[in-house]
């Protein structure tokens, strides 16, 4: 912060980050908040084979898009890359809240494999002679773009948190007590599957939507740092939610900030500036 | 030392098996076994380790699909069941308050789009003073002891206002008094109507707290199911087991052991 013209700089510039920091924050304290589950849960991975599973559902968009000779930017409306990553990010959710462990290949494993067959599906999917043309621009799609955003692309992650939101509000009670102790849960009647699956859906909505707006990098870094942060620190859960939607907030806005003032990567700035705020949550920890 | 049920309220079946057969993937882990539950009963399952008592009572519960025959509920509902497994699944790591853990015993009664009220607090506040951990409401879950754990976990039974309280290993790790305080629960439950299932490897520990035994000892061997006073023999229970068994009676209290072997 020591030139106070880059400082000018940034603010005069605010046309032009106005948008994507506003879906960097919303993005990332969506991420920020359903990533509380994820790590109590002890899923962390499972963010990641998601959004490779999201990626597929983008991938098939493209290709149905050359094989039907429609371009891309032109698509109709149920060919639009988004639908199909959330499609098959839910088919992800839908698999893995189910925690199809087995005696010989534990539940961690299911995920690793899904993650890989995702990855290597997008791969040869886009190497389709079809697709390469548009890899440039799948590739956006896939790993996100923090550095320039639309105003359509704001009001898809705006709709998306608020979606999640209203859902976690209504339905959070039931989510805590399947995740804490699902046994006790089915036991008193309450349908354990069908709340865990709903959670995932909301894992896998919050997860496509956010990878497309800032990066999977960035979204996966989200959903881990700062719940870790929130749980070092809190010690209820609604202060672990606040402490992180709070410090996914403020890393987006100051990923941002370094990223333009020195001219980083955004998505790694962003990613750097929440794993800051572990070393106060540790200190503390260490203190205990 | 069964209960202090009313005989109408022991007269309420809430649960009936009829050649109920139990087990995983379609492989029965015991034979058919009958048993009914009242209100007010107090029913000790024992038996070995592995030999099949939880997964007798998760069938109970609805957890797990009997491999045959069916549960039958002559009230025709399923009764309200509050349950404390041997080994808590509740996941330490969440950062809820004792209260919050013992609230969620309300959620099956709240039921989804609604939030808790004050009443629901309520029960959960007289469910933690009721097992006498109404000043660890507030202490985080995951600071407790194990017996203080277990403890608010039968509390968060209690709020559901079970009319079935399962209570599998409820003495595990617990200290002599806190045993001690355990049983007195128990006895408490029955004398208010509550149907209490206690599950156990150590005949010892429950045989003098129920009125109904249920000994299983695996696929081999029969289930025996009867009054305490019937199977608490030692030619029953030498039959049962297939050894020389003793059953002793000492200052009111069974005393159990493996004739040579070390009492229990």
């Amino acid at each position: 912060m020591g030139d106070p013209t880059a400082v000018m700089g940034f603010w005069e510039a605010w046309p032009l980050w106005r948008e994507i920091v506003a879906v960097a924050i919303i993005a990332a304290a969506m991420c920020s908040f359903v990533g509380v589950y994820i790590v109590l849960r002890r899923v962390v991975f499972v963010s990641a084979a998601m959004s490779q599973m999201s990626g597929v559902g983008v991938a098939t968009a493209f290709f149905l898009c050359s094989v039907m000779h429609v371009e891309p930017h032109d698509a109709p409306l149920w060919l639009h890359p988004l639908w199909y990553a959330i499609a098959f990010a839910a088919l992800g959710a839908g698999l893995f809240s189910l925690n199809l462990g087995h005696r010989r290949l534990a539940s961690e494993t299911l995920v690793g494999l899904g993650y890989l067959i995702a990855a290597g599906s997008v791969i040869l999917i886009l190497n389709s002679p079809r697709v390469s043309q548009e890899a440039h621009e799948v590739n956006d799609l896939l790993y996100g773009n923090a550095v320039v955003s639309t105003p359509a692309q704001l009001t898809i992650v705006a709709l998306t948190a608020v979606v999640v939101a209203v859902v976690h509000a209504l339905f959070g009670k039931e989510f805590r007590f399947t995740m804490f102790d699902a046994e006790m849960a089915r036991t008193l009647g309450l349908r354990t599957r069908g709340w865990s699956l709903l959670l995932f859906l909301t894992f896998a909505l919050a997860i496509s939507v956010s990878t497309r707006a800032i990066g999977a990098l960035p979204a996966f870094a989200f959903m881990v740092i700062p719940p870790a942060v929130g749980l070092l620190i809190g010690d209820r859960m609604w202060s672990v939610f606040a402490i992180s939607i709070g410090v996914g907030s403020v890393s987006a806005f100051l990923g941002y900030y370094a990223s333009f003032r020195w001219s980083l990567p955004t998505g790694a700035s962003m990613v750097v500036a929440s794993a800051v705020f572990l070393v106060p949550s540790l200190l503390r920890l260490r203190a205990r | 030392m069964t209960s202090g049920a009313s005989e109408e309220q022991r007269a309420v079946s809430l649960i009936e098996l009829a050649r109920v057969e139990v087990g995983y993937h379609g492989a029965p882990v015991l034979p058919p076994i009958d048993l009914t539950i009242a209100a007010g009963q107090a029913i000790g399952v024992v038996g070995p380790n592995g030999s099949g008592k939880t997964t007798l009572v998760r069938t109970m519960l609805g957890l797990l699909r009997p491999v045959r025959g069916a549960v039958q509920f002559p009230l025709r509902r399923r009764p309200r069941f509050g349950y404390v497994p041997q080994r808590a699944a509740a996941d330490a790591v969440f950062p809820l308050t004792s209260l919050e853990v013992t609230l969620m015993g309300r959620y099956g009664l709240i039921g989804p789009l609604r939030r808790t009220r004050p009443a629901d607090v309520e029960k959960a506040r007289a469910a933690l003073r009721d097992v006498d951990a109404e000043e660890l409401a507030v202490r985080p879950f995951h600071a407790l002891s194990g017996g203080q754990r277990q403890r608010v976990l039968v509390a968060r039974a209690l709020a559901s206002e079970p009319e079935i309280l399962v209570l599998d290993e409820p003495t595990n790790g617990l200290d002599l008094p806190s045993e001690r305080a355990m049983m007195e629960l128990v006895r408490s439950f029955t004398a208010r109507g509550i149907a209490v299932v206690l599950i156990s490897h150590q005949l010892g520990a429950v045989a003098d707290h129920v009125g109904t035994l249920v000994v299983v000892a695996g696929h081999d061997h029969p289930v025996a199911v009867g009054p305490r006073a019937e199977l608490l023999t030692s030619e029953r229970l030498s039959r049962i087991y297939e050894r020389p068994i003793v059953v002793r009676v000492v200052d009111g209290h069974s005393v159990i052991y493996v004739d040579g072997g070390s009492q229990r």
